[in-house]
């Protein structure tokens, strides 16, 4: 039973027929270049090369090598990508689908209490998060009148250039000898107008009558807004950051971590190179900006309530100035001590 | 398969932005990280001489690309050995 490999593009299959047929796919895109699958590896046929370069140079190799004489297809990569770049495949079935030892992450949106803001899809760092939202027509949330005395109207087209929701039509032509007038029309939608009074205070022979009736009456007239939408986090994607949980307002979204741990910066060995900030996967780090002039800031930032504890960011550092603690992995319960022990050894 | 730095001498200009935005030169030499070519014979990666650029101490590189991307005439690489 001989494994084969096959390249595509940047990305792996390795295939061993057998009892079993096993399947290991690597998607190039998906990897952050962490290391943790070359860490657990048992018979270490896994190589993650230099994550800096990986990430900001271009490189015809894939993020990782697997050797194709090494590698058993046990499934430990697989189960510990945090980034789903790995995927094991017996008889085709993926192993988090199967009942193998895994990563405990989730993350989700609580439709009902979300009110489709759309702070997690512009924070996701993966764009994994899509809200779709309808909103009501802006007439539904004004009530006012408008009318043009087409009479005193002399067709100047002032009011349809100024009006800022194109609710104005004239209906212009050139004048010719039968016909001699500028325009044949004028009509306003009332579906579009929002009474704003602009069209009126504009007009230079006060053609237009227009009230906002939300001024004299109060907005009793108004209902309540109906605001329809959907939130979807893509689990393919998400990388369980807790991006989402900590933007939103409402604390609509709730994100368990695979990992719990520490990081730590040396921010006087930093030389502020920012490989560790294009690196990260989960935009734990930035430069801060100095609020005051000859005020130094902080020389890197990082917000832990959004890491992960993957190792990217030490693993890229070329001056060894972060240091990244892994105190607790989330696994799903097993009696193999092999697996056992070998997510135990991502700890320190 | 391992990752590491070339240099193109033909294509450099000297402009030493690659020794200067370092991060291991930075942190080795306060000259360097100040902007300018060591005046001792402080070990770092590499250094502008005879006009060009020259590996010195390969085996301090992290591979983070820092250089790669200072470099304006793709002079400096990381490239598979």
């Amino acid at each position: 039973m001989e494994t084969t490999e096959i390249m595509d593009g940047k990305n792996i299959t390795l295939e061993r027929a057998g009892e079993e047929d096993r399947t290991l796919i690597f998607k190039n895109d998906m990897c952050a270049v962490c290391g943790l699958c070359e860490t657990i590896c048992p018979v270490s046929a896994i190589e993650a090369n230099p994550t800096g370069a990986m990430i900001r140079t271009e490189q015809d190799m894939s993020k990782i090598d697997i050797d194709v004489n090494k590698c058993v297809l046990c499934g430990m990569c697989s189960s510990i990508c945090p980034f789903q770049a790995l995927d094991l495949q017996i008889n085709g079935d993926s192993i988090r689908e199967l009942q193998y030892p895994q990563l405990i992450k989730s993350a989700e949106i609580d439709n009902e209490e979300c009110i489709h803001c759309k702070a997690c899809e512009t924070a996701c760092p993966q764009d994994a998060i899509i809200i779709t939202r309808e909103l009501p027509s802006r007439a539904e949330l004004i009530t006012g009148e408008i009318d043009i005395d087409k009479e005193t109207c002399i067709y100047c087209g002032m009011c349809e250039e100024m009006c800022p929701v194109d609710a104005i039509d004239i209906e212009h032509q050139t004048p010719t000898s039968d016909n001699p007038v500028v325009a044949t029309d004028i009509n306003v939608s009332e579906d579009i107008c929002v009474h704003c009074g602009i069209c009126k205070r504009i007009c230079p022979v006060d053609a237009i009558k227009q009230v906002c009736r939300i001024c004299p009456y109060g907005e009793y007239e108004i209902s309540e807004p109906e605001i329809n939408g959907n939130s979807y986090i893509d689990p393919e994607l998400c990388i369980n950051c807790t991006w989402c949980q900590e933007i939103c307002p409402v604390d609509a979204a709730k994100v368990t971590k695979p990992f719990e741990g520490e990081l730590t910066i040396e921010q006087d060995t930093c030389q502020g190179c920012e490989t560790c900030v294009m690196v990260c996967p989960c935009n734990v780090l930035s430069f801060p900006k100095s609020t005051k002039s000859g005020l130094n800031a902080e020389k890197l930032h990082k917000d832990e309530r959004f890491c992960i504890y993957c190792g990217a960011c030490q693993k890229s550092c070329p001056v060894d100035a972060i240091n990244v603690k892994r105190t607790q992995i989330n696994y799903t319960p097993t009696k193999s001590k092999a697996w056992k022990k070998a997510f135990e050894s991502l700890k320190q | 398969m391992t990752i590491g730095l070339k240099t193109y001498r033909e294509l450099c200009h000297g402009c030493g932005n690659c020794v200067v935005s370092c991060p291991v030169n930075a942190l080795r030499s306060e000259e360097v990280a100040g902007g300018k070519g060591p005046s001792d014979d402080v070990d770092i990666i590499m250094i502008v001489e005879d006009g060009a650029i020259q590996l010195k101490n390969v085996d301090l590189c992290g591979k983070c690309g820092t250089c790669v991307q200072s470099c304006p005439v793709n002079a400096i690489t990381l490239e598979e050995f």
